[in-house]
């Protein structure tokens, strides 16, 4: 077999795989919720998971013709919203957005978050963040050394959304002998508006930054996922600083637990559909400020909230 | 992108929503029809004795909320009704006032002093113009002061207040309310730390439900608009109900007195009220901008200026226009300066305010306070717009006044003849539909009348529910700016105490408290 017919019976065998994807779509595409959806989201208005779930919900009515109403259940980087909805019906009329670290970091550092991961039906994700230790260019500080240098000269205040990101910072302050004071904010927008207006010096965003970045406004000092983000290629990775963790949080859909097959899949498919469209809005948005679409479902989603959860101990028998 | 392309953008908001019909091919867009309904129904139902502004509020907003749903562009025709209700019930207030010496609204006791006697005398199509044009004077002079005063206010407290600072800012407003509404400062501050107490159920930071002894429903907090709609509306539904059951007086027969002579308002009679028309502008639109002080305490001192300026044959009292001027131009340039401080800071100052920012919390993309006003270089802010959008909706709802307003006004008459006792009952009814058709969950609606109880025995021990309503908004507000000031200062627990702002801020919270103590008890 040539290369050439192997490719050829590679995109065949996926043709067919799709056609039977669709096929099963489109008898799950029979689910039809019971009532209006009640789409809770763990954030504030304003920031980009109200955002997100707010273009998906009117984008969903239009074309599916549910009844979707957005909800703020703001607060606890998503727990709150968690708590809430584990106890609603599962039949895929009460769904709610957050982060993967609602149902990893965050739920393990809480004393007692009221939920447990098996409370829930993941559904699927729909983009990551771009994390990143981002500062106001007015600052002056051009790296991550200029930053170091003023640390050492005073105190800092660092904007961080979750305990992860303090969790981070203590192990930023052992490794370089600094001292921050590190201020919880309530979401992306809180830590912008709190950078604009020099509440603090430093903070993290999950993507809310890519705009004042690119327009030279602020600056990403340092990259908070694996890879160095793309449009800030100067700024490491805390990897490359020797914090070995990737704390990049994708977004991501939940219901409560024991969910039936086909209207976790159908939700699924819809919410794919929606994100993955070119021309809908919340595709031009996550395009904008985060990793573009970015859809695990399934089991391979699963997966991944274990793998989080373990990563996830793993840094907090570290700190503690 | 510059402040002027966001009143544009505004602008254009408000005029090229969705058109909800076209006359001669011009397209009506729905904010434009919005803010048209509301007026209308604010002066029906600010000329109903009995009924006002916030019983309009309180009813509509969940309805209109399920109608226009959950997206940014619901929120400016939610918000252009709300302003259209908050516009026209003022000059509503005014028409049962002149007309059957029985007040529409609170805020129209003292017009009566001097329009029902006008009426008696033959003069009701004169009293009635004069309130009109008082009324509107006064409210478009308020809303230039709030639109060119807010955002500069926004920028300030955004550029000089620090984690510390915001913290100590919210205790003042609190103090600062508690201590001016009310009999009693001590049970105005008693009315504002239980307000904080409900509104601390099941929220924080904590990792877990607190005070809700384990109680799933108790877990997620109290709904927002339960407690306002419970306390504010329910409450007083329950305690005038009450009043009437122990009255149980005879109505007396209403009759109408006819006008007689000249009615029309002249360019004589203009110059005549104008400089009390003036006086009254500036006193209504500087209390208006302090939190708390309502439009009664405006139209009170309004008049009592207006009669220490006036000099003529007849006195205040026995039919003279300046009185009805010096009253409803205070009472009606409250209204567009009592936004300023949601707006610049964040702080409702009185009931029309906490349903805009109720409005903006449930539809949501909207958090009223100083990041309102933030320029982002090389972007929209979605938040700007939609406050020039509100602005640009109360510049419409003046022009409708100013045209539209005197001949609704005269219309609405009969309005006094609807029984209170019905009205009262329709309103016990509508309170938690509204509240279910917003929230499908029978617990607001068990919360709402749980929030009216506490509502009527607030008002049965002479407590004030304003602070209480107020301190529930900002509860959440205060801990998160606490909890950041402390982390911020490296976890000084004297962080209030850090800098010399937040320093005056606390002392003035103190002097205000003192000041009105004494001077509350001193006037029995």
């Amino acid at each position: 077999m040539t290369l050439k017919t192997a490719k050829k019976v590679l995109v065949s065998a996926a043709l067919g795989v799709a056609a039977v994807g669709l096929m099963a779509g489109s008898a799950a595409a029979e689910w039809k919720p019971k009532g209006p959806i009640s789409l809770m989201i763990g954030f504030a208005a304003g920031g980009g998971t109200d955002t997100q779930a707010r273009l998906i919900a009117s984008e969903l009515q239009k074309r599916k013709g549910w009844k979707v109403i957005p909800s703020n259940v703001a607060g606890r980087g998503g727990a709150l919203m968690a708590r809430k909805l584990k106890s609603l019906p599962n039949d895929g009329t009460a769904i709610g957005m957050a982060v993967t670290e609602s149902f990893g970091y965050n739920m393990l550092a809480s004393k007692n978050p009221g939920y447990t991961a098996d409370d829930f039906t993941y559904i699927t994700t729909t983009t990551g963040s771009q994390m990143g230790l981002v500062v106001k260019a007015s600052k002056g500080w051009k790296t991550w050394d200029d930053f170091l240098k003023a640390a050492r000269a005073g105190t800092v205040k660092f904007g961080g959304m979750s305990q992860k990101h303090a969790d981070v910072n203590y192990l930023l302050e052992q490794k370089y002998g600094v001292k921050f004071n590190t201020v919880i904010l309530r979401g992306g927008r809180a830590v912008m508006n709190a950078l604009n207006a020099g509440d603090i010096d430093i903070g993290y965003g999950a993507g809310i930054q890519a705009k004042a970045v690119k327009s030279g406004d602020m600056i990403n000092l340092v990259s908070g996922v694996g890879k160095r983000i793309p449009y800030s290629p100067n700024a490491p990775t805390l990897i490359e600083l020797g914090i070995p963790y990737d704390i990049g949080a994708k977004f991501i859909v939940v219901g409560p637990k024991g969910m039936s097959a086909d209207a976790r899949n159908t939700l699924a498919a819809a919410f794919a559909e929606v994100i993955s469209d070119k021309n809908s809005e919340v595709n031009k948005f996550v395009t904008a400020r985060y990793t573009g679409p970015d859809l695990i479902s399934g089991k391979a989603l699963d997966d991944f909230i274990k793998n989080g959860l373990k990563e996830s101990k793993t840094l907090m028998s570290v700190t503690n | 992108m510059g402040v002027l392309d966001h009143v544009w953008l505004g602008v254009l908001a408000v005029f090229t929503a969705e058109p909800a019909f076209s006359i001669f091919g011009l397209p009506i867009s729905i904010t434009l029809v919005m803010v048209f309904s509301g007026f209308v129904g604010g002066i029906v139902v600010g000329a109903t004795p009995g009924l006002g502004g916030p019983f309009a509020m309180a009813v509509s907003l969940p309805i209109l909320i399920s109608v226009f749903g959950f997206t940014p562009d619901a929120l400016l025709p939610v918000l252009g009704f709300l302003v259209g209700i908050m516009k026209g019930s003022t000059i509503g207030g005014a028409v049962p006032a002149i007309l059957f010496n029985t007040p529409g609204t609170p805020d129209s006791v003292l017009t009566t002093f001097d329009g029902y006697p006008m009426t008696r005398n033959g003069q009701s199509g004169k009293a009635l113009r004069v309130a009109h044009f008082s009324s509107v004077t006064g409210d478009t002079f308020s809303d230039i002061v709030l639109i060119t005063s807010a955002p500069f206010l926004a920028i300030m407290v955004e550029r000089f207040l620090d984690f510390p600072e915001k913290a100590a800012l919210i205790i003042l407003s609190l103090a600062f309310i508690s201590a001016v509404v009310g009999r009693s400062v001590w049970k105005g501050i008693l009315g504002a730390l239980l307000g904080l107490f409900f509104a601390y159920i099941g929220t924080g930071e904590d990792g877990y439900p607190r005070l809700s002894m384990g109680s799933e429903e108790l877990g997620n907090g109290f709904p927002l608009v339960s407690a306002v709609v419970g306390v504010l509306i329910l409450g007083e539904v329950f305690k005038s109900m009450e009043d009437m059951w122990r009255e149980m007086r005879e109505r007396s027969e209403i009759t109408m007195i006819e006008e007689k002579g000249d009615n029309k308002l002249r360019l004589a009679d203009i110059r005549r009220i104008l400089p009390f028309v003036g006086l009254s502008a500036v006193i209504g639109t500087a209390i208006g901008a302090l939190p708390g002080i309502g439009s009664v305490l405006a139209a009170t001192l309004g008049y009592a200026s207006g009669k220490k300026m006036y000099k003529g044959d007849k006195s205040f009292g026995e039919g003279v226009p300046e009185g009805v001027a010096a009253t409803e131009a205070a009472n009606s340039s409250v209204a567009g300066a009592n936004l300023i401080p949601v707006l610049s800071l964040g702080i409702p100052g009185n009931v029309s305010a906490v349903f805009i920012i109720l409005a903006a919390e449930s539809i949501g993309g909207f958090n009223p306070g100083p990041t309102v006003f933030r320029v982002i270089p090389d972007q929209i802010n979605p938040e700007m717009v939609i406050v020039f959008g509100l602005f640009t909706t109360m510049i419409c709802a003046n022009i409708l006044n100013w045209t539209l307003g005197g001949i609704f006004m005269r219309a609405t008459g009969v309005m006094v003849k609807v029984p209170k006792q019905r009205l009262l009952a329709v309103v016990l009814l509508l309170t938690p539909t509204a509240i279910y058709v917003q929230n499908t969950d029978m617990f607001a609606i068990y919360f709402t009348l749980f929030f009216g109880f506490i509502g009527y025995l607030m008002r049965k021990l002479d407590i004030s529910v304003l602070p209480f309503v107020i301190a529930f908004i900002l509860a959440n507000r205060l801990e998160e700016a606490m909890r950041q000031a402390f982390s911020a200062t490296g976890g000084n627990p004297w962080f209030l105490f850090d800098s010399p702002i937040s320093i005056a801020f606390i002392a003035i919270a103190v002097i205000v408290v003192v000041f009105f103590a004494r001077n509350k008890k001193a006037l029995g």
